[in-house]
């Protein structure tokens, strides 16, 4: 899906911020001043009257929201998407809840090894809900893990990897490797005996890799043992540092999901009308080198050529030449913030 | 793929996406019973088992025997499975490095056009292989125990010293019953009550002859209810 935003701002914003044309060509001899006012009202246009049209109006012609929302909730996901594809969504969905439970730990938790292990014991025996909240914390990492490495199998099973998605993949990795991360030092924050000793494990661990692994080392130890450095290093790593890479990550992930579409299971297959060509008859228009790179939109909107129209007979809707999307605002009920504009043309 | 075959992936993706139905409120919908699945388990989990604080962190006990979170245990028993030191490092660092960047390359060494994963039998063979082996190393791990627990019945009165050893970390060389380090650096202590003399046993955790650390840290009351429940194993 193209995300071609500033194009279609500019065609739903135009007439709600032409307010003031519109009242300059109503101003020729004709209805009075106040009977344009009430026509106005009537139409949706007044402040007053009808306000919340109008906020809509004013956001969306500034923050392009309708054309977002086409972009990411009217965009189709292919024929034959199961339930293997909740998976993504559902990491997502637990990584946010890991956050919203983390911040309520992180108002009992002290990151000091003299009182972590006590706040715990507070926030667990003490607080309203607190072994609740925790315990969803902790057991929210485990069905993290598995989720991702779940999504992951579906990605790599599907080939849902290969051309023109490789870039996910490679941003869905480091999102696996960071997830770990987050289990690792999280895992020491209870300073309990065993994340300690885990800890330090992982540590010499780290140690022992060749090159930056003591440097690694050191720096994740900050000290010559695990101890109070340790502790509040991993704490600001595991509130602040990773989480931000994540959230910015995933941003960018689903930036890509949205611009790339999600696959189909790839044994469904688009069925072909009758008289089509078949798949080997198929002309590749103009021959292209064998490793040519061919650009996600631009593959798209080439599409209806003289010689190859038989090809996207189902899709021969001349609004697809502009690419995807185009498509789907064509077959999609009109935006809701875009009313007041077309009201605003009928009084006009 | 080459440039033919990635331009007719696109048009055929344009098909189905058009066949397909709008994100919202078709996907959504799935998506949504997944998340309430989700926080259903969630705090399933939380009743259920809790979240239970294990003893305080002491950095001055050196014979705790560490274990890592269960999705950490693939890799842990990698290193019971590589044992000659000199091949540590790679069994600590090499082969989950060597697996990671492979796993990140993936979509630049697999370039081929098929996507159905019995037409691609060594992408999907390779990934089943590497599930389970994952599967068994994780499994290994949860079935080692923990190093903190002795099944191994015992009366009452030795319940005390029972709990010190399995607290002390005696279990990272030596094995009780079906818990411990079976063939690990120290001896089986099933049965050792039949032959050592209780004296004799309370002497080596005191000493602690040969590699075997000295344990007289843990004072006179402490080692004796130890030796007793040593010698009470027969």
């Amino acid at each position: 899906m193209k995300l071609s935003l500033p194009k279609r701002k500019s065609k739903q914003a135009e007439p709600a911020v032409a307010d003031g044309d519109a009242e300059a060509a109503a101003a020729e001899p004709g209805p009075s001043r106040s009977e344009k006012r009430a026509r106005k009202i009537a139409a949706g246009k007044h402040h007053s009257a009808e306000g919340g049209k109008d906020v809509a109006g004013w956001v969306d012609s500034r923050t392009n929201s309708t054309g977002i929302y086409t972009a990411l909730l009217a965009r189709h996901v292919p024929k034959g998407t199961n339930w293997f594809y909740t998976l993504g969504s559902a990491t997502m969905f637990i990584f946010a809840m890991q956050a919203i439970t983390g911040v309520f730990l992180a108002m009992y938790y002290t990151p000091s090894t003299t009182q972590a292990y006590a706040s715990i014991t507070h926030l667990t025996n003490d607080v309203f809900m607190g072994e609740f909240v925790r315990g969803m914390h902790k057991w929210g990492s485990s069905l993290m893990i598995i989720l991702i490495f779940l999504h992951m199998g579906r990605t790599f099973f599907f080939g849902a990897y290969k051309y023109p998605r490789e870039l996910n993949w490679v941003i869905g990795v480091v999102l696996l490797v960071l997830t770990t991360v987050m289990g690792l030092t999280g895992y020491l924050l209870p300073f309990d005996q065993r994340s300690l000793w885990a800890t330090v494990v992982a540590n010499n661990i780290t140690a022992s890799g060749p090159v930056v692994g003591p440097y690694l080392a050191d720096f994740l130890r900050a000290g010559p043992e695990v101890g109070a450095t340790t502790l509040s290093r991993f704490y600001a790593l595991h509130m602040m540092l990773i989480p931000g890479l994540i959230a910015a990550l995933i941003g960018a992930h689903l930036f890509l999901v949205v611009k790339l579409g999600t696959t189909a299971p790839p044994w469904v297959k688009a069925t072909r009308p009758k008289g089509a060509l078949g798949e080997e008859t198929v002309p590749a228009g103009v021959p292209s080198p064998d490793d040519a790179e061919v650009p996600v939109g631009q593959a798209a909107a080439s599409e209806p050529t003289p010689e190859e129209t038989p090809v996207s007979e189902p899709a021969a809707d001349p609004a697809d030449a502009g690419g995807p999307d185009a498509g789907n605002a064509g077959e999609e009920p009109a935006d809701p913030g875009a009313e007041p504009a077309d009201d605003g043309e009928a009084s006009a | 793929m080459n440039g033919r075959e990635k331009e007719e992936y696109l048009r055929e993706y344009e098909i189905l996406k058009k066949k397909g139905k709008p994100f919202f409120p078709y996907a959504i919908m799935k998506d949504s019973v997944m998340m309430v699945i989700v926080v259903a388990v969630m705090i399933a989990m939380s009743v259920i088992m809790g979240a239970e604080q294990g003893p305080k962190a002491d950095p001055t006990t050196t014979t705790y025997v560490p274990r890592p979170e269960w999705y950490f245990f693939y890799l842990f028993e990698l290193l019971k499975v590589i044992k000659p030191p000199a091949l540590v490092p790679l069994a600590t660092i090499g082969i989950p490095t060597i697996a990671m960047v492979l796993l990140l390359l993936l979509p630049f060494y697999d370039r081929g056009p098929e996507r159905i994963p019995w037409r691609r039998p060594i992408a999907t063979i390779t990934g089943i292989l590497v599930i389970i082996a994952m599967a068994y190393l994780t499994f290994l791990g949860a079935n080692a125990g923990s190093p903190t627990e002795i099944e191994l019945e015992t009366p009452a009165q030795f319940e005390r010293g029972k709990q010190i050893v399995a607290e002390t970390g005696c279990l990272a060389c030596h094995s009780i019953g079906e818990n411990g380090a079976h063939g690990g650096l120290g001896p089986d202590l099933t049965h050792i009550g039949s032959k050592i003399p209780p004296a004799a046993i309370k002497r080596s955790v005191e000493i602690g002859p040969g590699i075997m650390p000295s344990f007289r840290d843990l004072g006179e009351k402490d080692l004796n209810q130890v030796a007793d429940y040593l010698s009470s194993l027969d």
